[in-house]
This record gives structure tokens, sequence and C-alpha cells, in this order.
């Protein structure tokens, strides 16, 4: 089976650095050239890759390890983005057949979609907890060139997840469950 | 055919419930004050964070090369104005000097700042925060250069924030641009409270400030010294807008941060003893009712 454990670690670790040396770059090098409103979210990358080439039971635990790494570069906490990240790969589940990635314009357009998905979800969380629509209307503004320059490189960042991850183009990680 | 016929599928919707259940409980039980630190967050957040510390020092390194080189070049001019420059401030000095003096001896009248003891202690920042949703900043100080969770921090200009996760290298501060970082502020001028809160980058909104106030443009607001973490009389802004309705009890009130956020490169983190002075008060109390009994 493709998806035991000791077959996930050492690409599970490998995609973790890569995470860290992408938050490195998003929390460290943007703001030191004046880019400190707008910090490009390569966690919601990571996640949503899982979730569209992983079709395995430990989805969920993938995710929280992503978010709880995460979480050592933000204040916001693992939280917040497991809740989204599992209701957003719940959803792909069952869009899976109508996804496809034939080309990159595609793989732009699905990211974006799946990305506003994610905002919905975690903007219903801050509401929850602030009760405040302001915010999340700001949020907004600031999720809008976020999430487009992670639709802009989504492309190149699932090329170089699937060679971490050894998957052939459209294949899917723990299908024979 | 069933929806959960599988195995694999039994365990993904059970591994499903079980985070997404654990993180809706974490979720709820946050504090929004302060996030405390498990011994591994501990020791990760102490292992990245030097890796943005490099990314910063190398960028500070190479831009300063360059500074270097462009600034040798009209240095000659300006080296000509300022032995000018430096007979002019010989002859202010000696004045200043006395002024100094003067200034001693009002201190010592006055007793200012005598009684609170505070610690100051300068970090560098590091890094923002991962999430644009937060106006956080992280700094290369931490528990082991004697900061404390909630501690203020200040710039020469005014209030930048307070201290919210701590490591033992690192600190994570909620500067006053969070909406989740209320201040109860006081207009220096008028003494009108209100509470401040993160508007956007680069304001402020001070609510529930009564209609009756006359507050005016450019009034400066400051810490009231309520709410235990920012002591009273640190600059946080000045007035940049004020709208009254003809209706409701309050005005709403914008200010503009005295901290130029785009711009901050170090802090002065506030350290106060006043939870050990706090210590010895309860002490002495108890000790007191077990004299009664």
């Amino acid at each position: 089976m493709r998806s035991e454990i000791k077959n996930v670690v050492a690409p599970m670790l490998i995609t973790l650095v890569i995470l860290i040396v992408l938050e490195v770059f998003a929390t460290s090098l943007l703001p030191v050239f004046g880019v400190k409103q707008f910090i490009l979210p390569f966690n919601i990358a990571v996640v949503l890759f899982f979730g569209f080439r992983f079709q395995t039971p430990y989805l969920p635990v993938f995710i929280l390890i992503v978010q709880y790494f995460h979480s050592f570069f933000t204040v916001e906490g693992w939280e917040p983005g497991t809740i989204a990240g599992i209701a957003v790969c719940i959803v792909i589940s069952y869009l899976r057949d109508l996804i496809h990635f034939s080309s990159a314009a595609a793989t732009m357009i699905v990211t974006q979609i799946f990305q506003t998905f994610w905002f919905v979800v975690v903007s219903g969380l801050i509401y929850m907890r602030m009760g405040d629509v302001t915010y999340i209307v700001d949020k907004f503004w600031r999720f809008v060139p976020e999430s487009i320059v992670i639709s802009l490189l989504s492309p190149f960042l699932f090329m170089i997840f699937e060679k971490v991850w050894s998957m052939s183009e459209g294949g899917l990680l723990g299908d024979e469950l | 055919m069933r929806v959960w016929e599988t195995q694999g599928q039994r365990l993904k919707l059970v591994l499903n419930i079980c985070v997404l259940g654990l993180a809706l409980f974490s979720f709820s039980r946050k504090d929004t004050t302060f996030r405390s630190t498990s011994a591994f967050e501990n020791l990760m957040i102490d292992s990245v964070t030097p890796l943005q510390r490099g990314v910063t020092f190398l960028h500070g390194e190479i831009s300063g090369i360059f500074e270097h080189y462009v600034n040798n070049v009209s240095a000659s001019k300006k080296n000509i104005e300022l032995t000018k420059r430096i007979a002019q401030l010989e002859a202010e000095m000696f004045n200043l000097e006395e002024v100094q003096k003067e200034n001693q001896r009002l201190k010592g009248y006055l007793e200012f700042g005598s009684d609170l003891n505070i610690k100051k202690i300068l970090g560098q920042i590091v890094s923002w925060d991962s999430s644009s949703d937060y106006k956080v900043l992280r700094i290369n100080k931490g528990i082991k250069s004697g900061i404390r969770l909630q501690s203020p921090v200040v710039t020469s200009s005014g209030l930048v924030g307070y201290i919210y996760r701590l490591t033992d290298h690192y600190a994570d501060v909620l500067t006053i641009l969070d909406p989740s970082n209320r201040i109860d502020g006081l207009v220096s001028r008028t003494r009108a409270h209100g509470v401040l809160e993160g508007d956007s980058d680069d304001r402020l909104i001070m609510k529930y400030v009564t209609r009756t106030k006359p507050i005016i443009l450019n009034d400066t607001v400051i810490t009231s010294g309520l709410g235990n973490i920012y002591p009273k009389g640190l600059r946080i802004g000045r007035v940049a807008r004020i709208e009254r309705e003809s209706y409701g009890i309050t005005q709403h009130v914008e200010v503009i941060p005295e901290v130029d956020f785009g711009g901050l490169e170090e802090v002065i983190v506030l350290v106060s003893n006043l939870d050990e002075v706090k210590k010895v008060e309860w002490e002495a109390l108890d000790r007191e009712d077990q004299e009664k009994r």
C-alpha cells in the first residue's frame, strides 16, 4: 500500500522543510522589502495540494501537521487552518471527478476557487469569535491579492510537491483504499 | 451502495471527526490576551526563527554596503558643513549642560518613575506574522533576556503593543494595529476615556468616547493605565478623524499611531517588577491573616 507510514514520513518531512523555507521567505524577506500588508499563505497551497492529490484516510492528520508547523510563524495557531483545510478537503473529495488539472490555467482556477472556500470557512470562524463584519471585509481585500499570487504559483508549487511525493501527473496517493 | 463501506473510508471519517473536534475544542478554548507555548513549540520556534533572523540580517548587511557606498560620495560635501555645525553645537552644549542639571534636579523633586522600577530591553525585529490577519511582529529577545508575557513594547515615538507569545529566545509582539488588541486610552488634553482597537494598517479606532467630550484633530491619545498591561501615559497616537452623528451617545474617533510601523526596526520591551511587588503584598496580607488567627 503506497500510503503506508514508512512511505509517507520522508516526503512529509521534505514538504515541511519546503513549507518552513516558504514561510521564512514570506515573513522575513518580503517584509524587509516593504511588503508587510500582504503575507503569502503558503500553508494553504500545501493543504490544497494534499486535498487534490491524496485520498488517504490520514489526510486530516497531514493537514493538522502542516498547520501545526505553520503555527510556529503565526499567532493565529493551527486551529482555524485545520478546520478550514479539512472542510475544503471534504468538499474536494466529493467533487474529485469534476476537478482536472489539464493545464496550468485550470490548476490556477481550481486553486482560486478552493482558496475562496477556505476564506469563507475561516471568515465564519472569525465572525463567530469576534462578531465583526468590518474585519472580515478588510480581510477580504487582503485575501484577493494574496490568493491570486498563490493561484499563480500553484502549478509550480504543485509540480515540486508531486516530485517530492513521487507522483505521476493526476495520480492519487492512497487511492487503493 | 453504502457510503462508508470500506475500512479506509471508516477510518477517514473517524480521523476527520477527531481532528475537527480537537481543532474546534482548542479554538473555542483559545485565550485572546496571550498564547502560552508548549516545550515542543518553544524548541521549534527557537529553531526556525534564526532562519528568519538570518534573512533579515543578510538584507541589512547587503543594503548597508550599498548605502555605505552611496553615502561616501556625498560625505565630503557634508564634512565641510558639519565642521561648521560642530563649532555651533559646542557653543550650545554649554547651555544644555545647565539645562540637564536643572532637569535632574526637577526630576528628583517629582521622583518620576522611581517607584515603577521598569527594566528596558532592546529588541530587534526579526519577522512579521505569517498571516496578514494578525499584526504581530517577532523580536530577538525572549525569556532568557528577562521578558515576560504581556510586557508592554514601545519605541521612543510611542506604544507598539505587548508580548503575546514567548519562547526562550524570541517573543511575538501583538501590535496596537491588531483588532484583538484593545487598549484603554485617554485623550491627553480633555482626559476623555475610550477603548482603542486596531482598524487597518495605519490607524486605530477609539470607541466609547462620550459625544459631549470636546475632542479636536491632532489631540494626543495616551494609555490610561487601566487593564494591567500598559503603564499610564504612553503615547499611542494622534486624533485623525472625528465623526459625531446627530444620534447616539458616543462619537467615532480615528487615531493615527505615533509609531511608524512601516519603518520599525527596533523596539523596547518594558518589564516591570510589578508581579514581584504584588507577590510581596499578598505574602504580607497572608502573614497578617495568620497573625490574626
